[in-house]
């Protein structure tokens, strides 16, 4: 696997969404994110809405899709499983597709957030959300562009894993 | 005064704004202003989010979130995310009733809670109580033409007229609905290119 510094992955994540035709993104920052999310912010092709819990970025963030917004939201997984309820009663219930990156805190190899990493692919299956944990650096754009057509085609939120090889952290 | 004397009283200065409502102000606000140009939500809490996604995403085109207090409180994270984006084109109107409604009647707390204070302190410049029909019709106007991020609240009594028609469509179907009214309205593809193009 290709090693990657921070800055370089949050760079190419942001080029791997623009790629994937996303244009509009809700997040709330974790530490290991941080250069995706200044990347994000320093776009000027990207709306980017920072937010103060992830529940209202799923609304946001369906809002936006209504009107024509190709929409992702960057969060940690302690922030996905605050929008279960926004998740299950606006995207799934209106058929409302969204990208969701998600920082998997408690992966493999990860301490002090075990508990929230056990749940957190449990949790997407038994909501019906396509999961990808990306851990490649090289494998960025194909990942991102290829859960934003699943997506887009099956109008549902689908998740991509962000690992800490990929983020390119510690 | 109820929710439904107020949205009666600005239905025809709304023109062709996009309308998103929750529980039982959508049945009322459709019965005063049908049209496509509606949508129902069903998260309890988040019409005003779902409203300030497509108040940014059309920044030239009128939205307003018909709020209770229920919902208003429960989505108080939202309201700061909402105030740093000012969308200019987005008009927040909070009916307060005391009460969850559509959940029953038990009471909220915003008998000892002040919305606009709230609203104001996440950072809504523009946020007043009204008391009035006559002031609710004058400061949804006044809204409409500054053009900047409003929260207009105010205390209803609750209930709504008992002969009001249910909504007669299902919830995709609005959504779809609305959403091609949106293409037609604002000139552009949004759900297109349709499946058939794909294969």
């Amino acid at each position: 696997m290709t090693a990657i510094d921070p800055i370089a992955a949050g760079a190419a994540i942001v080029a791997g969404l623009k790629k994937a035709g996303i244009d509009f993104v809700a997040t709330l920052p974790d530490e290991k994110m941080l250069e995706v999310i200044r990347a994000v912010e320093a776009d000027r092709q990207l709306k980017h809405v920072p937010l103060c819990r992830e529940e209202e970025g799923i609304g946001i963030c369906a809002g936006a899709y209504l009107a024509g917004k190709k929409t992702a939201i960057i969060m940690q997984n302690a922030g996905f499983l605050n929008s279960c309820n926004a998740l299950t009663t606006t995207s799934l219930q209106l058929q409302i597709p969204i990208l969701m990156l998600i920082y998997y805190a408690g992966d493999i190899g990860d301490r002090g957030f075990t508990t929230l990493g056990a749940v957190t692919e449990p949790v997407l299956q038994a909501m019906g959300f396509r999961s990808y944990v990306l851990r490649r650096p090289e494998e960025i754009d194909e990942t991102l562009a290829g859960a934003q057509i699943l997506a887009d085609d099956s109008k549902k939120p689908v998740a991509v894993l962000l690992t800490k090889s990929v983020l390119g952290v510690k | 005064m109820q929710r439904y004397d107020y949205l009666k009283a600005i239905a025809a200065d709304a023109q062709d704004a996009l309308a998103v409502s929750t529980g039982w102000g959508s049945r009322e606000w459709w019965a005063v202003r049908p049209g496509d140009g509606n949508l129902k939500t069903r998260t309890l809490g988040l019409v005003s989010s779902i409203a300030a996604g497509l108040a940014i995403a059309l920044p030239e085109r009128k939205v307003i979130a018909i709020d209770g207090d229920g919902a208003f409180l429960m989505n108080l994270c939202g309201l700061p995310t909402i105030a740093q984006q000012s969308p200019g084109n987005l008009i927040h109107l909070l009916f307060d009733n005391e009460i969850y409604e559509a959940s029953g009647g038990t009471a909220t707390a915003s008998r000892s809670t002040d919305s606009v204070v709230i609203a104001k302190g996440a950072g809504y410049k523009q946020a007043r109580w009204v008391t009035s029909l006559e002031e609710f019709r004058a400061e949804f106007r006044a809204a409409w033409q500054r053009n900047e991020l409003s929260l207009i609240a105010v205390k209803v009594e609750p209930g709504q007229p008992k002969d009001l028609p249910p909504l007669k469509l299902d919830e995709i179907e609005n959504k779809y609905r609305f959403m091609r009214y949106l293409e037609a309205t604002e000139h552009k593809g949004i759900l297109n290119p349709g499946f058939d193009s794909k294969l």
